[in-house]
C-alpha cells in the first residue's frame, strides 16, 4: 500500500481519467489513477481471430452483465428499458468503441434558450472549442474540414479516411434527395501520429484496435501521463471517496484483491461516468453526507440520459466490400440535427453509416428481428445461406442518433442486494425512453428509409429502435446553482470544493451525438482549469 | 490478473461425444441447409470440428447446446418446437451453429471476405480523396451552413 499523497487523485482510467491524467502529469501534478480493470495487452483482443464476433458477444461483450469479468460491477436492469454498455479497463470504453468522433453542437449548449426545453449548459461551443481542438489533437482525429453543419474552424488534424464504397454510394443517394452528409470523423489515425499507428482498416474496431490506431486512451494518452510520473494503479475498485475534519476530499477507499486499502490525496476527480460516479458518490454517503457526497441538490443519479438509437439497413446489388475498416463513421448526415417543431419533436439526430459486414452474426437480429414483415420471412434453413450471401456485403446500415433529454424518474440509485466481487453494491437504472426521444427517432428512421431508396437499395427495412448505446450521461448535472445541479461549470461539486467530477455525467443534455469528444472537451478544460488555478485551488492537508 | 486469462479460456466440459456430433449435424442442417453456393451445416463440418472452435471461447453457451442436443425426437420438428416455444435456448444454439459455421475459412472466402480472419487492408495514398474528387461535396457547401449559431 502507498501512504504517498497524491497532489492528484483520479478514479477511473476511461476517457475522461486519460486527458486528465495526461494533461495534470505533464504540468507537474503527481496524479495517481485507481482503474478497477487492468491493462489490455493488444495481443490479448479478439479482433485478430476468426472467433472474434463470438468473443464479442461473451467475454467482450460490452455489457457488464454478460461479459462478467472479475472487474466488473453487476448493473440491475429490471426497471430499464435501455442496455447498458461500458468497459472496466485502463482505456474504458474507449477500448471498445467505434471511435465515432462528434463534436456537439452550439445549439446543444442552449436548448432551453432555442428550443424551450431541458437546461442550457452553464458554457457555450465557443468556450469548449478550443479543448476540442486540443483533445482532437492528442488523440488523432481523422476527418475533412469545411462542414457546413458546423462553425468555422472545425479542421481536424489528420486527414480523412476512405469513404469506402458503402459511403460513396449512400453520398449519391443523399445528393439525390438534397441533403446533407460529409465524410465521417473519426478518433482513428489515418496516418502515423504520435502514439497510434496508421489505420490498417481491419474493421474490428469495436473488438478493440489491434493496430493500436484507434484513439483509445491506453495508447494515445497514457502513456504520456506514465513518461511524465503518474502512477496507474490496476484492480483497485474505489469503494469510497473520503473527508478530512473540513469536509474536504483526502482520498479513496479502495479494494485490490480483496484487501482494503486507502489513497490519500490533496484533491480528487472522478472519472467514472454516468454510471460508476453516480453509484461512486452515493457509496460515499457519511454523516456529513446522509444522502451521499455532493448530493445537497438530491440530483446525483437522476437525469440519466442514453442514447436509444436506432438503425435501418438496406440491401444492395453491388458488392461493397465493407468489411474494409474503420468501423467508426463512414459518412455522416447532420441533415435532421436542429428542431422543426413541425415534426412533433424537438431536437434531432446525428446519422452515420457504419460498416456491417464484419459483423456477420450480426445479420441475425437484423433478419429476424426487421420490421415491415422482415421478421416473419424465413431465415433458418434453407434460406439461411441465401440471406447470409445477399447481405454480407451488400448491406449498408444507418445508425440514429437520438438527443435524449433529462428526466428525474431516470436514474442510477444503489441496488438493495446485488453486489460486485468486493462486496459493494450494484448499480441500479430505471430508464425509460422519454416520448420526445421516442418519436425523433422514429421519425429519422422513415427518413433513413427513404434515403436508402434514394441510395438504389432494393429492399431496406428497419433493424432496431432501440440498441444499446453504452453512452452514460447527466447523473451529475453541471450548472450554475447549486440548487439544481451537481458541479459547476468546471466540473467542481458545489458541495466539495477539492472534489471534481470531469466524465459525461456532467450532461446537463445528451446532444445528438456520441459524446466522448465532448467528455474529453470538458476533462481538458477542467484539468486546464486546475493547471491555472492551482495556487486558489484549495486543497486537503490531511 | 490478465485479461488474457479472462477471455481465452478452453470450454471445460468435455468433448462432445460421437453420438452428440451425429445429433448435432442432424439439429444443425434444420438451421443452414445449404444453398446459394455454400454448403449446409454439417458440409461445413460444424459437428465435427467448428463447434469445439466456438465452444472453446464461449463456454456459456455449452450448456444450450448440450441441452438442445439432449431434446429427442424429429430433428426438424425439435428445432421447429424449440424456436416456437423456448426462443433464448434457440438463440443460443443458433448463435453457437452460426458462429461455428461463420468462423470456418471456406464460408469466410464464399461470402467474400478476404482472409480467414480480419486483414489488413491499408488505404492506398490518395484513396480518400479518390471517393470525392469528382466534386461530390460540392453540392453539400454549396447549400451553405445548417446549424443554428449560439444565441447572442
Amino acid at each position: 500500500m502507498s501512504t504517498d499523497v497524491a497532489d492528484v487523485l483520479i478514479i477511473g482510467a476511461g476517457a475522461s481519467g486519460g486527458v486528465a491524467a495526461k494533461h495534470l502529469a505533464e504540468n507537474g501534478f503527481g496524479v495517481v489513477v485507481l482503474e478497477q480493470g487492468d491493462w489490455v495487452n493488444q495481443s490479448d483482443l479478439p479482433g485478430l481471430r476468426p472467433e472474434y464476433e463470438l468473443l464479442g458477444a461473451g467475454p467482450w461483450h460490452p455489457n457488464p452483465n454478460v461479459r462478467q469479468r472479475p472487474e466488473d460491477y453487476p448493473i440491475n436492469l429490471e426497471d430499464s428499458s435501455a442496455v447498458i454498455g461500458m468497459f472496466n479497463g485502463v482505456g474504458g470504453s474507449t477500448v471498445l468503441y467505434a471511435s465515432c468522433w462528434c463534436r456537439a453542437k452550439p445549439s446543444d449548449f442552449r436548448v432551453r434558450t432555442l428550443d424551450g426545453v431541458a437546461d442550457d449548459w452553464p458554457l457555450t461551443y465557443e468556450e469548449l472549442e478550443p479543448f476540442y481542438r486540443q483533445v482532437e489533437f492528442e488523440l488523432g482525429i481523422s476527418g475533412k474540414g469545411g462542414n457546413p453543419a458546423y462553425p468555422p474552424g472545425y479542421d481536424p488534424p489528420l486527414p480523412s479516411l476512405p469513404i469506402n464504397m458503402s459511403g460513396r454510394v449512400m453520398a449519391e443517394g443523399m445528393n439525390r434527395l438534397g441533403w446533407h452528409w460529409w465524410p465521417g470523423y473519426n478518433s482513428i489515425a489515418s496516418q502515423d501520429h504520435r502514439h497510434q499507428k496508421r489505420c490498417e482498416r481491419y474493421g474490428v474496431c469495436m473488438y478493440g484496435c489491434p493496430q493500436g490506431a484507434k484513439g483509445s486512451t491506453d495508447v494515445a494518452l497514457f502513456p504520456d501521463a506514465l513518461a511524465h510520473g503518474a502512477r496507474v494503479v490496476t484492480g483497485a475498485r474505489v469503494a469510497r471517496i473520503t473527508l478530512d475534519e473540513n469536509g474536504l476530499a483526502n482520498g479513496a477507499v479502495y479494494f485490490q484483491d480483496g484487501q482494503e486499502k486507502f489513497q490519500p490525496a490533496k484533491l480528487v476527480l472522478i472519472g467514472a461516468n454516468g454510471i460508476g460516479t453516480p453509484r461512486l458518490l452515493l457509496m460515499s454517503a457519511s454523516s456529513q453526507h446522509p444522502d451521499g457526497l455532493a448530493n445537497s441538490s438530491g440530483l446525483v443519479g437522476k437525469r440519466f440520459m442514453t442514447h436509444p438509437f436506432g438503425t435501418s439497413v438496406g440491401l444492395y446489388e453491388d458488392d461493397l466490400e465493407d468489411w474494409v475498416g474503420p468501423t467508426g463513421e463512414a459518412i455522416e448526415s447532420m441533415q435532421f440535427y436542429e428542431t422543426d417543431a413541425s415534426r412533433g419533436f424537438v431536437r434531432g439526430s446525428k446519422w452515420h453509416i457504419i460498416p456491417n459486414a464484419g459483423r456477420p452474426l450480426g445479420m441475425i437480429n437484423r433478419f429476424t428481428l426487421g420490421e415491415g414483415g422482415v421478421a416473419d420471412e424465413p431465415f433458418w434453413g434453407e434460406s439461411f445461406t441465401e440471406r447470409m450471401k445477399s447481405s454480407v456485403g451488400h448491406m449498408i446500415e444507418w445508425m440514429i442518433m437520438p438527443d435524449d433529454l433529462p428526466e428525474e424518474h431516470n436514474r442510477i440509485t444503489l441496488d438493495d442486494s446485488m453486489t460486485d466481487s468486493d462486496g459493494l453494491p450494484a448499480a441500479k437504472v430505471a430508464y425509460v425512453t422519454g416520448e420526445n426521444t421516442r418519436r425523433l427517432v422514429d421519425w429519422n428512421l422513415q427518413r433513413s428509409l427513404e434515403a436508402h431508396e434514394a441510395a438504389g437499395a432494393t429492399k431496406a427495412w428497419i433493424t432496431n429502435r432501440n440498441n444499446p448505446s453504452w453512452h452514460n450521461m447527466g447523473t451529475a448535472k453541471m450548472g450554475d446553482d447549486p440548487a439544481t445541479s451537481v458541479v459547476n461549470r468546471w466540473g467542481r461539486t458545489h458541495d466539495v470544493p477539492n472534489l471534481y467530477v470531469i466524465d459525461g455525467s456532467q450532461f446537463p443534455t445528451a446532444t445528438g451525438v456520441n459524446p466522448t469528444a465532448t467528455i474529453c472537451a470538458l476533462a481538458k478544460r477542467t484539468a486546464t482549469y486546475l493547471v491555472e488555478n492551482r495556487r486558489e485551488q484549495e486543497v486537503s492537508t490531511a | 490478473m490478465s485479461i488474457t486469462n479472462v477471455t481465452i479460456q478452453p470450454a471445460a466440459a468435455p468433448a462432445l461425444t460421437p453420438q452428440e456430433r451425429e445429433r448435432l449435424a442432424l439439429l444443425a442442417d434444420r438451421l443452414i441447409a445449404g444453398g446459394a453456393g455454400l454448403p449446409s451445416a454439417s458440409g461445413a463440418e460444424v459437428h465435427t470440428q467448428w463447434i469445439d472452435r466456438a465452444m472453446a471461447v464461449r463456454a456459456d453457451l455449452d450448456g444450450a447446446v448440450r441441452a438442445v442436443l439432449a431434446l429427442e425426437g424429429d430433428p426438424a420438428e425439435v428445432v421447429e418446437r424449440l424456436q416456437a416455444e423456448d426462443p433464448a435456448l434457440f438463440g443460443s444454439f443458433a448463435m453457437a451453429v452460426a458462429g461455428a459455421y461463420l468462423i470456418n475459412p471456406r464460408i469466410r472466402r464464399e461470402l467474400g471476405y478476404p482472409g480467414p480472419a480480419p486483414m489488413k487492408n491499408a488505404a492506398l495514398p490518395d484513396e480518400a480523396e479518390s471517393y470525392l474528387e469528382d466534386g461530390i461535396l460540392d453540392v453539400v457547401v454549396a447549400r451553405g451552413p445548417i446549424y443554428r449559431p449560439t444565441p447572442a
